[in-house]
C-alpha cells in the first residue's frame, strides 16, 4: 500500500519535475515515510542530492561521528535527521552514529561524557546549558556567525540563550515553542467561544471543563519540557522573576505573584487534572491524544500526531476538533518562555574538523529549511530567513507557535541564562514552588521556599 | 601439567641458588597471586571511593578546570539544606515501608514454596522473574502501571464502578512514597523468599518429624525449630535489603525522578540531579557520602554476623 503511494508521489515528481526538497514536503504532507520515500528516490534518477554541498576535505575520509541529542517528538523529522546525517556520512565517507535519548536523560548523558573526556563528538544542548559546559567544547564563533550573517543574523533570543556572553559555543538550531493546545467543541460546550486571554478567565472555563470531565491538563512533576513551559511564563505574567537584572538580587517572592500562587492553588483543585503533578512531557501529549483532558500546553506534536492518517495512530477526528492558542496574560503582561537549542562539539572529540564540516552542511540553507519543512513548524528558526515558510504559516491552527517569540523571556530573566539560571532550571525550583503550592495549599510557604532556594544559587 | 613444568624446573635447577629461593618464596609469591585482586580492588573500589571523598571537599563544577580545596563545607551546606533534609527522611520512609514487608512476604513465600507440589521447580525459578528482569524495565512497566491518566489499574476500577477517578499514583507525595514502596516490595520479595527457601532446604526432616512426635504443634515447629537453623540466612538477606534500598536509585528515577515536589527524592536521585543536573560535582560527592555512615554500619555488622558464623 505504502509502496504504492511513495511510487504514485514519484510518478507526480517526475511529472511536475520537483526538487528533492518538494518531493520530501510531499511526502510528510501524505504521511509517507521520508526514509522510505528518501530510499526510493536514491534508487530513481528523479530528483537526485544536487550538488554536493559542504564537501567535507578528504583528510576526513574513513573517519568517524557520533551525536548525542533528546527524541524528537515528531518521529519523522527525527528519521529525517538520521536520513541527514547519513547522507553526509556516506558522501564523505564518514562512519555516523546517532544516539537519541529521552529528554531527562539528555543532560546527564552530556555530564557523563564531559567527565569521562570521551563520547559523542557533537552533542545536542538546550538553552542555559552552553553555560554549563562551554569549558569543555570547541568555540565556533567562525562557523556559527558565517551562518547566522547568511540567514538574516540570529534573533535576540537565540543571543541570549545559545551564546555564553556573547560568544558562540554552539550552532543554534532554534527551539520547539509551546502554546496551548485546546478542543474547540468542548470550550465551546463550556461556553468559550474564543481561547480566554487571561489566566483567571482559563480557569474560570476550566472549572466548567472539569465538571465536564475534561479538565485542563498540566505537568509539575520533574521533567525539562512541559512544566518549565508553564511554570515561568506564569510566574512573569504574576511580577516576579528569578532575579533582577544585575543577576543577583532575587526578585521571586513578590505579594502580587503570592496572590497568583493563591488562585493557581484553587484552579489546579478546581479546573486541572491533579495527576499532573506527576507528569513527565509525554503524559499530556497521550491524555489529550486520549481524549481525556480538553487543553495542555505543548509543542505541536499533539497536532501532528493527531493529523496522521487513522491506520498509523492518527486521531483526525480530534485534529478536526482543535486548535491552538498563546499564552494568556496576567496582571503583569502575557509572556513565554524560549531558548534556543544547539549543536556543539566536545573538545575531547578526535574528530573536530568533521564535527565542523558536517555542522555546517546541515545548517547550511538547503538541508537546514528541509528539516525545519518535515518538522512541520513545531521547531521555530533561529534567523528570520526561514519564518516565513508555509509550514509556519499555511496552516492557521498552528499560527500561535510563530508568534510566541514576539513576548518570550529567557530561563534566569531579567539576568542572563547562565549557569545560575542553568541549576534553577535542573534543580526544578521554579516547578517544585508551584508543586509544593498546589500540595500543601499555602502560597506563601511555597513561594518563601522558592526564593530561599534561589537565594542560595544567585546570591553566592 | 608435568610436561608443561619440566622445563621451568630445568631451569630453576640451572639458575643460582639465591634468585630461586626469592622465586619460591612463599611470602613473595603470595604478594604476587594477590596482584590482579589487589589491582581490581584498587581501581574498581577503592580509587572511586577516595576520588568520591576528596570530591566532596571541593568545589569541583563538571566540565570546569580545577577545583579549590573548601573543606567540609558541602556538608555543612547539605546539613541546612531543606532538600536534603527531606530526602534523609525520604530514604528513612523507603526503608522502614520497603524492608519489614520484603522480609514477611518473602518468609511466607519460601514457607509455601518449600512444601512439594506439582510444577514447584518452574514456579520457583519462575518467582526470580521480578529480581531478574533489569530494573529499569521493570520500572517502565510500573511507570505504565502507575501512569496518572491511562493507568490500566483505574480504568479497570473504574471500569468496575469501584472509584470514579484515576487513581493519582505518584502526584501526591505519600501516593507516590507508598507506589514507589509497592514497586520495590515487588521486586524485593524473590530474593528474601529464594534465599529463605535455600535456608528452609537445610532444615532436617528428622528434627521436624521428632517434635511432631513430641506433639509440637505447626506454630511451635516453626519458631523451635526452622527459625533458629534460618535465623543467619534472615538477618544477612534482611542486612542485604536494606543496604541496597537506602542506596536505591533506577526505580525512583524511572518513576518520579524525585518529585513531586522532592518528596521522594533518596540519596541516590538527588545525587544524581546535583551532579549531573546542577553539574556540582562536589556536592553531589558529598550526599552520596552522607549514605557511607549507615552503609558502613550494615556492612560491618553483616560481616561481624558472618565471621561468627564461620
Amino acid at each position: 500500500m505504502t509502496d504504492e503511494r511513495i511510487s504514485r508521489l514519484l510518478q507526480e515528481a517526475t511529472r511536475l519535475r520537483y526538487s528533492r526538497r518538494q518531493v520530501l514536503r510531499r511526502a510528510v504532507a501524505l504521511g509517507l515515510s521520508v526514509p522510505a520515500v528518501t530510499a526510493a528516490l536514491d534508487r530513481s534518477a528523479i530528483a537526485a542530492p544536487g550538488p554536493r554541498f559542504g564537501r567535507a576535505p578528504a583528510v576526513l575520509q574513513g573517519t568517524k561521528l557520533t551525536i548525542l541529542a533528546a527524541t524528537y517528538f515528531v518521529p519523522a523529522a527525527q528519521d529525517f535527521f538520521v536520513q541527514q546525517a547519513q547522507q553526509w556520512g556516506q558522501e564523505n565517507n564518514v562512519e555516523m552514529t546517532l544516539d537519541f535519548v529521552n529528554w531527562p536523560d539528555l543532560q546527564p548523558k552530556i555530564g557523563a561524557a564531559v567527565q569521562a573526556k570521551s563520547g559523542p563528538d557533537i552533542v545536542e544542548l538546550w538553552d542555559t546549558w552552553p553555560y554549563l559546559y562551554y569549558q569543555s567544547m570547541v568555540e565556533v564563533n567562525d562557523l556559527a556567525n558565517k551562518l547566522g550573517e547568511a540567514q538574516g543574523g540570529y534573533f535576540d533570543w537565540v543571543v541570549k540563550t545559545a551564546a555564553v556572553d556573547g560568544e558562540w559555543y554552539s550552532i543554534p538550531t532554534g527551539n520547539s515553542t509551546s502554546a496551548f493546545a485546546y478542543r474547540i467543541s468542548y470550550f465551546q460546550e463550556a461556553g468559550a467561544e474564543e481561547f480566554p486571554q487571561t489566566w483567571e478567565e482559563l480557569f474560570e472555563v476550566g472549572k466548567k471543563l472539569k465538571a465536564m470531565g475534561k479538565p485542563l491538563g498540566q505537568a509539575l512533576g520533574h521533567s525539562p519540557g512541559d512544566p518549565p513551559s508553564f511554570v515561568y511564563p506564569y510566574m512573569w505574567a504574576y511580577g516576579a522573576m528569578e532575579v533582577a537584572e544585575d543577576g543577583k538580587t532575587v526578585m521571586f517572592n513578590q505579594p502580587e505573584f503570592v496572590e497568583g500562587m493563591k488562585i493557581f492553588i484553587q484552579a489546579w483543585k478546581d479546573a486541572f487534572d491533579e495527576t499532573g503533578l506527576s507528569w513527565d512531557d509525554s503524559v499530556n501529549n497521550s491524555a489529550f491524544l486520549s481524549d481525556q483532558i480538553s487543553a495542555t500546553l505543548n509543542g505541536n506534536s499533539i497536532y501532528l500526531a493527531a493529523l496522521k492518517p487513522e491506520e498509523e495512530g492518527g486521531k483526525p477526528e480530534i485534529a478536526e476538533d482543535m486548535s491552538h492558542a498563546g499564552y494568556p496574560a496576567g496582571p503583569a503582561g502575557r509572556f513565554n518562555n524560549l531558548g534556543s537549542r544547539s549543536l556543539g562539539i566536545m573538545s575531547y572529540s578526535g574528530n573536530v574538523e568533521g564535527a565542523k564540516a558536517f555542522l555546517e552542511w546541515w545548517a547550511s540553507e538547503e538541508q537546514y529549511q528541509a528539516w525545519l519543512e518535515v518538522y512541520e513548524g513545531y521547531i521555530i528558526p533561529p534567523t528570520p530567513k526561514f519564518i516565513e515558510l508555509p509550514v509556519y504559516t499555511e496552516d492557521p491552527k498552528l499560527a500561535p507557535y510563530a508568534e510566541v517569540a514576539t513576548y518570550a523571556r529567557n530561563k534566569g530573566y531579567a539576568g542572563p541564562a547562565n549557569q545560575n539560571a542553568a541549576r534553577v532550571f535542573a534543580e526544578y525550583i521554579i516547578v517544585d514552588t508551584f508543586a509544593r503550592a498546589v500540595q500543601d495549599g499555602d502560597a506563601e510557604a511555597a513561594i518563601k521556599w522558592g526564593a530561599d532556594r534561589l537565594e542560595r544559587i544567585y546570591g553566592r | 601439567m608435568a610436561l608443561v613444568r619440566t622445563p621451568v624446573a630445568a631451569e630453576a635447577l640451572r639458575t643460582p641458588r639465591r634468585r630461586t629461593t626469592f622465586i619460591q618464596r612463599e611470602s613473595t609469591l603470595a604478594y604476587l597471586y594477590m596482584i590482579p585482586g589487589w589491582s581490581i580492588l584498587l581501581l574498581f573500589m577503592a580509587y572511586p571511593f577516595f576520588l568520591g571523598i576528596y570530591l566532596s571537599m571541593t568545589d569541583r563544577m563538571l566540565g570546569w578546570p580545577g577545583a579549590n580545596f573548601i573543606g567540609l563545607e558541602n556538608y555543612r551546606i547539605l546539613w541546612n539544606d531543606s532538600v536534603f533534609q527531606q530526602t534523609v527522611r525520604n530514604t528513612a520512609i523507603y526503608g522502614i515501608g520497603t524492608v519489614p514487608f520484603k522480609l514477611l512476604l518473602g518468609l511466607a513465600l519460601a514457607l509455601l514454596l518449600n512444601r512439594p507440589f506439582r510444577l514447584s521447580r518452574a514456579v520457583r525459578a519462575g518467582l526470580l522473574l521480578p529480581w531478574i528482569v533489569p530494573t529499569a524495565l521493570s520500572s517502565l512497566a510500573w511507570l505504565m502501571l502507575f501512569n496518572g491518566v491511562l493507568s490500566p489499574i483505574s480504568w479497570v476500577l473504574k471500569d468496575l464502578g469501584v472509584i470514579d477517578q484515576n487513581i493519582n499514583f505518584l502526584g501526591s507525595a505519600w501516593n507516590a512514597r507508598i507506589s514507589l514502596c509497592i514497586a520495590n516490595i515487588w521486586r524485593g520479595i524473590p530474593f528474601f523468599a529464594i534465599t529463605i527457601l535455600a535456608g528452609l532446604q537445610a532444615v532436617p526432616n528428622e528434627l521436624h518429624e521428632a517434635a511432631a512426635l513430641d506433639g509440637a504443634s505447626k506454630v511451635q515447629r516453626f519458631f523451635s525449630v526452622t527459625l533458629p537453623v534460618i535465623r543467619s540466612i534472615i538477618l544477612i538477606a534482611t542486612l542485604f535489603s536494606i543496604i541496597w534500598t537506602i542506596s536505591d536509585f533506577q526505580l525512583v528515577y524511572v518513576l518520579t525522578k524525585g518529585g513531586p515536589a522532592n518528596t521522594t527524592h533518596v540519596f541516590g536521585t538527588y545525587a544524581y540531579q546535583i551532579g549531573m543536573g546542577a553539574t556540582d560535582l562536589g556536592q553531589a560527592a558529598a550526599i552520596s557520602l552522607y549514605m557511607f555512615p549507615a552503609l558502613a554500619l550494615g556492612a560491618i555488622l553483616l560481616l561481624r554476623y558472618v565471621r561468627r558464623e564461620d
